[in-house]
């Protein structure tokens, strides 16, 4: 186990990891989608039917999620 | 009558410096064999010429052995044995090995041998990388240090005093092999040497040691048996902290979705110097800060951090220790941290620091399939002018929930490994975790590397989002099913 991997380090060069959110802007896209969440929750909450379920459940629930 | 008494006095002082003088001159030799009866290495090499450097500057002894050996045997060889005593194998770390004419080559192959575990001397296998032909040589340099193997004498000083140290070595290198000229060259911290073996010359060989500031050498001496033993006892000044950690748990968190690489080092620290002989004086301390700076006492440490470190902090068993300074701009991220008390000789401190990091730096994907490549320091303690000594150093890469097909590679040597699963807030079936125990590391080893290679599929980065919106759409589900049930005391309306 000496340095074996150091190889596939140096090869990866130029290809560093990206996340799919940026560290700046972590706040400023979940604090919106979490807002979005509880918005489409509340409405959903005044206004319960079968049909709104997946009408608005679902893009709540991925939106708190 | 009273001229009398005070002659008497003087003559006594005399006596004893005279007396302290000369039992610096004379030790009486003892050589030996440290060879067992049972086991000897075949005797296929021996060294043509040897330096021994025992460097004492720091506070741990690090020595190198710089040895040019030669093939007396008639078919190449590649195995090469360097004994030790059984004390000596348990505190020794970072035997390292490699060719003195081609240090790019890498290191050698090295392990300890087991062949009699009843036996005081123990032995290291060096494998050449390729034998040795016949009457062919070779310059090995090797490296090691041992921890714990200064002791302070007086055991006990006031605290100001200066604090002395005690070593004790072999003026010949141990060697299971005969050695044909050597020489052993002590560096010093200081030229304040209290006491030292002196060695009486003999017909050539001038008596040793020689003196030259703060290098005294020993040597060089003519042909040695193999497994000659020559005791050599120093003691020099040398007051600053014996920093020793006896545990270090250093946890290194990946995290995908925040982008970031969170650092947490748990240290048991403890101050090996000599103890105080009187309880501790505060004001005397104040003192001591402006008119004698140097102290036995660990009063500050210092973290050089990787530039771009972010968010650090300093806790022990009570809180946050508000005594710390980050410093961090384009060039340096160094976190300074004073200990909640100075740390006298004798005393623990226990406690925590930890820190975040920006992933990018750290995690690079690779260009095929879904792999991910970590390449994180294994070590960013204290960098201490006087050096730190870790007596287990227990390594946890915590990689993300799902990460499969986990790979390692380090120079750091390492006693154990494992793959177990960590889990914290919000996992299902935890995350894998990467433990690895390392013993006898001193701070030399820092900014050595561990990098990591793992598996991460897209998928395994959903799991956690889909989890929430399950949970989140049951809610809903259920709130609008509870919500539609008919509760009413009133009769039904058919």
């Amino acid at each position: 186990m000496e340095s074996s991997l150091h190889g596939v380090w140096e090869s990866a060069v130029g290809n560093p990891f990206v996340p799919t959110i940026g560290k700046d802007s972590q706040f400023t896209v979940g604090f919106s989608l979490l807002v979005l969440g509880t918005l489409l929750s509340g409405f959903f909450g005044l206004n319960r039917s079968f049909l709104n379920i997946p009408l608005v459940g679902i893009p709540a629930s991925a939106a708190v999620a | 009558m009273r001229s009398f008494a005070l002659a008497s006095v003087f003559l006594s002082l005399v006596s004893t410096a005279v007396c302290a003088d000369e039992s610096n001159l004379t030790k009486p030799l003892s050589s030996k064999f440290l060879l067992p009866s049972a086991f000897k290495p075949p005797q296929v090499f021996k060294n043509t010429n040897l330096v021994h450097v025992v460097n004492l500057e720091k506070s741990y002894p690090k020595e190198s052995i710089n040895v040019v050996i030669e093939n007396t045997a008639s078919s190449p060889q590649d195995e090469y044995y360097l004994p030790f005593t059984t004390r000596q194998m348990e505190t020794i770390g970072a035997l390292e090995v490699k060719d003195r004419k081609a240090p790019e080559s890498g290191l050698f192959e090295v392990e300890a041998a087991e062949i009699d575990p009843e036996s005081d001397t123990q032995y290291y296998r060096i494998r050449l990388p390729k034998p040795l032909a016949p009457k062919a040589q070779q310059t090995l340099g090797i490296t090691y240090h041992f921890l714990s193997a200064l002791d302070p004498l007086p055991a006990t000083i006031q605290q100001k005093e200066n604090q002395y140290l005690v070593y004790t070595f072999s003026a010949y290198c141990p060697s299971a092999y005969v050695t044909l000229k050597q020489k052993t060259e002590v560096k010093f911290p200081t030229t304040n040497v209290r006491e030292h073996t002196v060695i009486p010359g003999t017909g050539k060989e001038p008596q040793s040691p020689q003196i030259q500031g703060t290098k005294y050498t020993y040597g060089s001496f003519g042909e040695v048996p193999a497994g000659a033993y020559e005791p050599v006892r120093v003691r020099y000044e040398f007051t600053k902290p014996l920093i020793h950690v006896s545990r270090l748990e250093r946890d290194i968190e990946v995290s995908h979705w925040g982008g970031n690489l969170a650092f947490e080092e748990r240290y048991t620290m403890t101050n090996r110097a000599a103890n105080l002989s009187s309880g501790f004086s505060r004001t005397q301390f104040a003192q001591d800060a402006y008119y004698n700076p140097q102290s036995p006492a660990i009063k500050e440490l210092k973290f050089p951090l990787r530039v771009g470190s972010l968010t650090p902090y300093f806790t022990d068993v009570i809180g946050n220790v508000s005594t710390s300074r980050f410093r961090s701009n384009k060039r340096e991220a160094n976190l300074e941290l004073k200990p909640r008390y100075p740390v006298y000789g004798g005393w623990n401190y226990p406690f925590r620091v930890g820190w975040d990091a920006d992933l990018k730096k750290f995690l690079r994907k690779l260009t095929t399939g879904d792999g991910y490549v970590l390449n994180a320091p294994f070590l960013e303690g204290p960098k201490q002018p006087e050096g730190v000594e870790y007596e287990l150093v227990e390594l946890r890469v915590i990689l993300p929930e799902g990460a499969t097909n986990v790979k390692y590679s380090t120079t750091v040597p390492v006693v154990s490994e494992s793959i177990t699963m960590h889990k914290t807030f919000m996992d299902t079936i935890g995350r894998t975790t990467l433990t690895l125990t390392s013993i006898n590391v001193v701070d030399d080893l820092r900014d050595r590397e561990i990098i990591v290679t793992y598996d991460y599929p897209f998928m395994a980065g959903l799991r956690k989002p889909l989890v929430i919106f399950s949970g989140v759409m049951s809610l809903f589900v259920a709130a609008w099913a509870i919500g539609s049930l008919d509760v009413a005391i009133k009769a039904r309306s058919s």
